[in-house]
């Protein structure tokens, strides 16, 4: 059974340790309630690029893992992002795709193919260490320690249902250049020694 | 009259602009955490050709060549949010692909992003605005009405642009381009 994103998202925060998190779209209300203090910038207002600013940031810290909490909608509009993701070959980049088949934000519109889009081949195609579904949310708990630590680029597509909130029914939240500049601050005293 | 630009000109100012960078950083007490100096992301452009092929051979500059101009922007955030000095070369039909972008990551989001934008096609004899081609004649204007400052890259006099409106970009938060007038050499 199908699980629900925010069931996904607490069980993975509990068990991120250190990695920098990239929500976007229906992860990002639910993400800032679960990991309000975390290493994290959300994908706001350009669709479709939250894995390619994970990927700049596990090219940046490739000490660090980096999680991205992607959506089918929003990989479908920078599906060219799985070829650059697969061929920078960062072995800390994680890609975690929410699959509900829908636009939820927008009405829960179908994708363009529904659920026939086959994202774990194209990524497999694309050129990822690995490439896997998971359907249910005891799969994910046992899997999850194999998905923290595994070589990448690593891409977990998560059969979810839809989320409680959206950006438009939960609110926007921090504005992104807040959240652009806060990890920044953070990853520099890091850096730093701070 | 526009000149060609020499490819080593082009990435010896390159290296110098991530030299200041990185100096700027570790004047904040920042270590940096690797070998090369900077970042080149590129969606491959035909007018920078003779640079792309030199950086092939460089190992103090690290190239990512991205599948669209959408992805170079929002990966050049995340390697600036981490802290790495980066460059995003493209071409003028690569901006007008990617103006969304532009807006939401570069603008709205205050990361600073440097663009080395081609003219492919521009003609050696008019102005830019002047061209018969309209992918050469709306850059520029394009980049005014969403504010991004931009210089002209004419010649090799010109080259100290590069590290200027990179700076200019840092200092501003925002994107700031320079349109490489001719065909590098």
């Amino acid at each position: 059974m199908a699980m629900k994103p925010e069931e996904a998202l607490r069980l993975i925060a509990a068990r991120r340790g250190d990695a920098i998190c990239v929500p976007t779209m229906t992860t990002s209300p639910a993400w800032r309630t679960i990991a309000p203090d975390d290493l994290s910038v959300g994908c706001v207002g350009f669709m479709g690029g939250a894995s390619s600013i994970g990927l700049g940031l596990a090219l940046a810290h490739p000490e660090r893992r980096v999680l991205v909490f992607d959506g089918d909608g929003s990989l479908l509009m920078q599906l060219g992002a799985l070829a650059t993701n697969a061929g920078a070959g960062a072995r800390n980049f994680v890609h975690l795709l929410f699959r509900n088949n829908v636009y939820h934000t927008s009405g829960a519109q179908e994708i363009p193919g529904g659920d026939g889009v086959d994202f774990v081949l194209m990524a497999k195609g694309a050129g990822y260490r690995e490439a896997f579904a998971i359907r249910d949310l005891s799969e994910l708990e046992r899997r999850l320690p194999h998905i923290l630590t595994a070589d990448g680029p690593l891409f977990v597509e998560l059969h979810t249902t839809l989320a409680d909130k959206t950006p438009m029914t939960a609110g926007m939240g921090v504005p992104f250049a807040k959240q652009v500049e806060t990890l920044r601050e953070k990853l520099l005293a890091l850096g730093a020694g701070r | 009259m526009p000149e060609s630009i020499p490819a080593p000109l082009i990435i010896d100012t390159l290296k110098d602009t991530f030299k200041e960078a990185r100096a700027a950083l570790a004047a904040e007490g920042v270590r940096t955490r690797h070998e090369h100096l900077g970042w080149i992301l590129s969606v491959p452009d035909t007018h920078q050709k003779s640079v792309l092929a030199a950086l092939d051979k460089e190992r103090a500059l690290r190239v990512l060549t991205c599948s669209t101009e959408d992805e170079a922007n929002a990966v050049a955030a995340g390697l600036w949010i981490g802290g790495e000095p980066v460059v995003v070369m493209i071409q003028h039909a690569g901006l007008y692909a990617s103006v969304n972008t532009l807006r939401g990551v570069a603008m709205d989001g205050r990361v600073p992003i440097f663009y080395m934008i081609g003219l492919l096609s521009r003609e050696k004899d008019k102005d830019p605005r002047e061209s018969r081609h309209s992918m050469v004649r709306y850059c520029e204007p394009l980049l005014d009405v969403f504010g991004v400052p931009h210089a002209r890259l004419e010649g090799p006099n010109d080259v100290h642009f590069i590290s200027e409106y990179y700076r200019l970009s840092r200092e501003r938060r925002g994107p700031a381009a320079v349109l490489v007038g001719l065909e590098t050499s």
